[in-house]
C-alpha cells in the first residue's frame, strides 16, 4: 500500500468512461489502453492501492511517455485534473535516482538565479532597449510611439503596468521574444531580480520546488505578471491564482491592432500552434487567434490544439516519440500553405523552428510577440 | 488461469510479439471497463491486425481452453469486457478501416474498430446518416456498438443499432469465419444470425466486419429544452408529445441533480432551479422540424412546463446534445463512484416508474439521480457514492437497484434497455427471461462455443 502518492479525491473523480481517449496523442500513437489517460489513471490507482509495486516498469514507462499536454482535461466531463495527478505521479516516480538525469540537470540550472542572469547577459540582454526582432521577413517595424504608451499601459483590462516575466527559456534562447513584448507594451516593467517560475520543476517530479519557485517569483514581480510563455502562465496561475497572471495574448487583447503584415507583397498567411497548457489549463485559445486575424490571414491547422511534441522537457527526454508527433504536425503545417507558424510558448517555438529548419521548409516559426511587433503600430489616436 | 508457455509463444507467433502485452501494468490497465466495482486481470492482451489473426487466436484458445474476451473501446457499462476468468483480452481497435461507403446502396462496410463518431463523420461527407448514436459515440467502436446493440439519443424515431446491421463477418470461437446477411435488404435464407450476433456481447463470435445500413442525411435538425417542476411532469409531457402525433428524433430527460452536474461541466446556462428538463429534437425538412418543435413545445406546456426554449443555431443545438451525452461522467463530480442502471419500461409508464424510483431511494436511504432516453422509456437511475470503500453505502445502492429492476419488470419493462447484461446484470437475467429461455440461451451459446472460451461468465453462462 503506497497510499499517499495521490490526492484521493482527485483520483476517485475518474469513472473510466473513456471520453478522453480520442483526445490523447499517445493513445493515438499506440492504441494501447495503458498509454491513454483513462489507462494511466487506472495505473495510478494501482500504485496508490498497492496493486502494483512502486518499481513496476509499466508505471515508470507510462508516467514518462505521457506528454503532460493535458488535452484529456477539457474533454473530461467529470472534471478530472489529470495534469495535477501527473505531477503527483512524477514526484513519486522520479524520486531520487529514478529521476531522469537530464531532467535533474535542467531543473537544477533553472533553479540557479545567478546562472539565469548570466544566460540573460550572454544572450544579449532581454532587458536592453526594446526593439522588434529581426527574425521574420516582414517589413521593419516602426519604433514604438511614445504617444501610445499611456493608453497601452491601461488597456490590459484597465490594470496598471504589468511586470514582464523573463522566462528561463527565453533568456537562454530567445531574448528577442522578451524584447518584442516590450516593444508591444513599453510600459511593461522588467525587474532584473527574477528567478524561474518552477513549471519545469513541477512537471519533472519536483512539485514542491515548482511551487516554491512560483511563490518566490510572485513576490519578485508584484502585481500582474505578464508572460510570453503559455506553460509558465498555466503553472503560475495554478500556484498564485489566475488573477495574478496574464499570458501575452490576453494582456494585449483589445488594444488597437497593428498594420497588416505582408510577405512577398501580399498579406501574410499565418497559423497558430496552441500552447497545450495555455489552452487546456487556462482555456486561452481565442485571444491569440484574434490578434493574428487583425494583422494577417489566419489559417487554422486541423491539429492546432494537439501537442507538437515539445512538451517541456519531453523533446529532450524522449526524442523519438517527440519527433514522431512533430513530424505529423510539420506535414500538416507544410500542407496548409502558410508563411509563418506562430507559437505562444518558447518550447513550442524551439520544437517547430528546429523541425522546420531540419526539413529546409519555407515556412518559418515565430513567437506571437515577434510577429505582432513586426506589424507596425497604427498612428496613435489624436 | 495462467497461460502456458506454449500458448504464449503461439499467441506471439500469430499477432507478432509487439502485439501481445503481458506486463503486470498492462494487465491492470485491461482489468476493467467503464463499469464500477468489477475488475479482474487478464493473462495477456492481444491486438490482432486482421480476420485471419483473430481466427488463429480463437482456434488456439479453443484448443487450449483459454478464455478470450473481445474488446472495443471498453466503454460498456455492464462489465462485459472484464476478463472474469483471466485469459486473453482481444482488442479489436487495429481493425479500423472504413472499407466502403455506397451512397447508391445506402450502406457502408466497416471494420469493427472504427469509432461510431468517425463512421458518422465519414458518411456525413457523402450526405448520409449513421443513425446509431450512443452517448459514448466518440469513443465506442462500431463492433462494440453492434455487440451491445447500443441505443442512444435518436432511438425514438430511428430505433437502435439492430435496425442498421445488414450483415456481419464473424469468427466463431472454434476459428471458422462466417458471413451472415450482406448487402441485401431482403434475405431470409436461414435463421437471422445477423440479429442474433447483434447484442450478443462478445459471447458467440468475434465480429470482424460489418455491413451497415445508412440513411440519407436529414436536411436540418433542431433541438429545444423544456423545464418542469419535477420528472413526473416531464414524463407526462412525453406521453402528450406522442399523442400530438409527433415522433421526435430525440426526447431525453435529466432530473435536477443531473442538470446541475451537466451545467457545471458545460456552462450552457441551463436552469438549475428546475426539477427536471426535457431535451427534445427532431430532424427533416426545416419547415417540418419547426412545426414539430412547436407542437412538442405546446405539449410540454400543457404538461406543466415552466419554460420552453429552442436552439437558435446549429452550434447551440449540438452543444445541448453534447452536454446530454456527458450526463453520466458529469455526475461523478458529485462523488467518487457512480453506479448507474438501465431499467426500461413501456413509454406510458415512465411517470409511474419515476415515482417508484423515488420511493425506492427513500426506502434504502440512497440518493438516486435519474436521466435517460425518455422517448424510449429507458431510464438511467444513478447512485453517486463518495467512495467504493464505503461498503455499507454500496450494499444499500445494490439493494435499491435490485428493487428498481423488480419495479421495472412489474411495470412490464426490462432490466436493461441498452447497456447490456455482461457480468453486472447476469444475476437478474432469469427474472426477465424465465428458466426455459435462459436454458435455451445456454444451448445456443454451446452451439457456437463448445469449449466455452468466449467471454465466459457473461451472457449464455
Ligand atoms: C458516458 C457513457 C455513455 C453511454 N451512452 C450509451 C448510450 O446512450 N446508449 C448505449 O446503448 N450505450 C451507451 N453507453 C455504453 C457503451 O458505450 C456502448 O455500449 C458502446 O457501444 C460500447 O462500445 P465499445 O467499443 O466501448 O465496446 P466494449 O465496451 O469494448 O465492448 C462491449 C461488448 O461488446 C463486445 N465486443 C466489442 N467488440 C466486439 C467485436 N468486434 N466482436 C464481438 N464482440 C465485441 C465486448 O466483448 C463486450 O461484450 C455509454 C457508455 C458511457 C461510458
Ligand atoms: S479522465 Fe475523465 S474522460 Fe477520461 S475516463 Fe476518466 S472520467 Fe472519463
Ligand atoms: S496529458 Fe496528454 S499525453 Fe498525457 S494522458 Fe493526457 S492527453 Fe494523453
Amino acid at each position: 500500500m503506497t497510499g499517499d502518492v495521490f490526492d484521493p479525491g482527485q483520483l476517485s473523480r475518474c469513472i473510466s468512461c473513456g471520453f478522453c481517449l480520442p483526445a490523447c496523442p499517445t493513445y493515438a500513437m499506440t492504441g494501447d489502453e495503458a498509454s491513454s489517460p483513462r489507462g494511466r489513471i487506472t495505473l495510478m490507482r494501482a500504485l496508490q492501492d498497492g496493486t502494483l509495486p512502486p518499481d513496476d516498469p509499466t508505471l515508470a514507462e507510462q508516467s514518462s511517455f505521457c506528454l503532460g499536454c493535458r488535452a484529456c482535461e477539457p474533454v473530461c466531463p467529470a472534471g478530472v485534473q489529470y495534469g495535477s495527478l501527473l505531477e503527483q505521479w512524477r514526484v513519486h516516480q522520479w524520486r531520487g535516482r529514478r529521476r531522469p538525469p537530464l531532467a535533474r540537470a535542467l531543473t537544477l540550472v533553472a533553479g540557479q538565479r545567478w546562472l539565469l542572469r548570466l544566460l540573460g547577459l550572454v544572450r544579449g540582454a532581454a532587458r536592453g532597449p526594446a526593439a522588434p526582432s529581426p527574425t521574420t521577413a516582414g517589413p521593419a517595424a516602426a519604433p514604438p510611439t511614445t504617444a501610445a504608451e499611456p493608453a497601452a499601459a491601461e488597456s490590459g483590462a484597465g490594470e496598471p503596468a504589468g511586470q514582464l516575466m523573463l522566462g528561463c527559456f527565453e533568456r537562454a534562447l530567445y531574448p528577442a521574444v522578451s524584447r518584442a513584448a516590450r516593444a508591444l507594451d513599453p510600459a511593461l516593467a522588467v525587474p532584473s531580480a527574477q528567478g524561474c517560475c518552477g513549471a519545469l520543476h513541477a512537471h519533472n517530479g519536483d512539485l514542491a520546488g515548482g511551487e516554491r519557485l512560483a511563490r518566490r517569483l510572485g513576490e519578485e514581480l508584484p502585481g500582474t505578471i505578464v508572460t510570453t510563455s503559455g506553460g509558465c502562465a498555466a503553472h503560475l496561475a495554478s500556484v498564485l491564482g489566475p488573477r495574478r497572471v496574464r499570458e501575452l495574448s490576453t494582456w494585449l487583447a483589445g488594444r488597437p491592432p497593428g498594420t497588416e503584415l505582408r510577405v512577398a507583397g501580399r498579406r501574410a498567411r499565418v497559423t497558430l500552434q496552441d500552447s497545450c497548457h495555455l489552452r487546456n489549463g487556462l482555456g486561452v485559445f481565442a485571444e491569440p487567434r484574434a490578434l493574428l486575424r487583425q494583422v494577417a490571414d489566419y489559417v487554422e491547422l486541423p491539429s492546432a490544439a494537439t501537442c507538437c511534441g515539445a512538451a517541456g522537457t519531453y523533446s529532450l527526454l524522449r526524442p523519438n516519440d517527440s519527433r514522431r508527433i512533430l513530424d505529423a504536425k510539420l506535414d500538416e503545417i507544410e500542407a496548409a500553405g502558410v508563411d509563418l507558424v506562430v507559437a505562444v510558448n518558447p518550447g513550442c517555438l524551439r520544437q517547430l523552428r528546429t523541425g522546420l529548419r531540419r526539413r529546409r521548409s519555407a515556412v518559418r516559426a515565430v513567437h506571437l510577440a515577434e510577429l505582432l511587433a513586426e506589424a507596425t503600430a497604427p498612428a496613435p489616436p489624436a | 488461469m495462467a497461460l502456458s508457455a506454449t500458448v504464449r509463444a503461439e499467441l506471439r507467433d500469430i499477432v507478432g510479439p509487439a502485439n501481445v502485452h503481458d506486463a503486470e501494468g498492462d494487465l491492470v490497465a485491461y482489468a476493467r471497463d467503464a463499469t464500477p466495482l468489477f475488475t479482474h486481470r487478464p493473462d495477456a492482451v492481444a491486438f490482432p491486425a486482421d480476420t485471419a489473426e483473430v481466427a488463429a487466436v480463437l482456434a488456439l484458445a479453443t484448443r487450449h481452453g483459454v478464455p478470450v474476451v473481445p474488446r472495443g473501446a471498453g466503454s460498456n457499462l455492464c462489465a462485459a469486457t472484464v476478463p472474469l476468468r483471466g485469459g486473453i483480452v482481444l482488442v479489436l481497435t487495429r481493425l479500423n478501416a472504413i472499407l466502403e461507403i455506397s451512397a447508391d446502396e445506402l450502406l457502408a462496410r466497416v471494420q469493427p474498430g472504427v469509432s461510431s463518431a468517425v463512421l458518422a463523420d465519414a458518411v456525413a461527407a457523402h450526405g448520409l446518416l449513421w443513425a446509431p448514436d450512443p452517448g459514448s459515440r466518440t469513443v465506442a467502436t462500431v463492433g462494440g456498438t453492434i455487440a451491445t446493440c447500443a441505443g442512444g439519443l435518436r432511438g425514438l424515431k430511428y430505433g437502435v443499432t439492430r435496425n442498421y446491421v445488414l450483415g456481419l463477418e464473424a469468427v466463431l470461437p472454434t476459428g471458422e469465419v462466417i458471413r451472415t446477411g450482406g448487402r441485401l435488404w431482403k434475405d431470409v435464407a436461414g435463421y437471422d444470425l445477423t440479429r442474433l450476433l447483434t447484442g450478443s456481447e462478445g459471447t458467440l463470435a468475434v465480429i470482424t466486419e460489418a455491413t451497415v445500413a445508412l440513411l440519407p442525411a436529414p436536411a436540418s435538425a433542431n433541438t429545444g429544452v423544456a423545464y418542469f417542476p419535477s420528472l413526473a411532469e416531464a414524463g407526462e409531457a412525453v406521453a402528450r408529445v406522442i399523442r400530438a402525433g409527433v415522433v421526435p428524433a430525440t426526447l431525453e430527460f435529466l432530473d435536477r441533480a443531473c442538470i446541475d452536474a451537466v451545467e457545471d461541466f458545460a456552462h450552457l446556462g441551463l436552469r438549475t432551479d428546475a426539477g427536471a428538463l426535457l431535451l427534445f429534437g427532431d430532424d427533416g425538412p426545416p419547415d417540418l422540424v419547426a412545426t414539430h418543435l412547436d407542437r412538442i413545445g405546446a405539449a410540454c406546456v400543457a404538461a406543466g412546463a415552466v419554460e420552453v426554449t429552442t436552439a437558435r443555431e446549429v452550434a447551440q443545438a449540438e452543444a445541448l446534445l453534447a452536454a446530454r451525452r456527458c450526463a453520466l461522467p458529469a455526475l461523478s463530480r458529485r462523488g467518487g463512484v457512480t453506479i448507474l442502471e438501465d431499467a426500461t419500461v413501456p413509454r406510458p409508464r415512465i411517470a409511474e416508474m419515476v415515482d417508484r424510483i423515488d420511493a425506492i431511494a427513500a426506502r434504502h436511504g440512497v440518493a438516486i439521480a435519474t436521466f435517460g432516453h425518455a422517448g424510449d422509456g429507458n431510464l438511467h437511475p444513478t447512485c453517486v457514492l463518495d467512495s467504493s470503500d464505503d461498503t455499507d453505502a454500496v450494499r444499500r445502492a445494490e439493494a435499491a437497484f435490485a428493487d428498481v429492476f423488480a419495479a421495472a419488470l412489474d411495470l412490464g419493462g426490462t432490466i436493461t434497455g441498452e447497456h447490456g447484461v455482461g457480468a453486472a446484470k447476469l444475476p437478474f437475467l432469469a427474472a426477465r427471461l424465465g428458466d426455459d429461455q435462459l436454458a435455451l440461451l445456454r444451448r445456443i451459446k454451446t452451439a457456437f462455443d463448445p469449449a466455452g472460451i468466449l467471454n465466459p461468465g457473461k451472457l449464455g453462462s
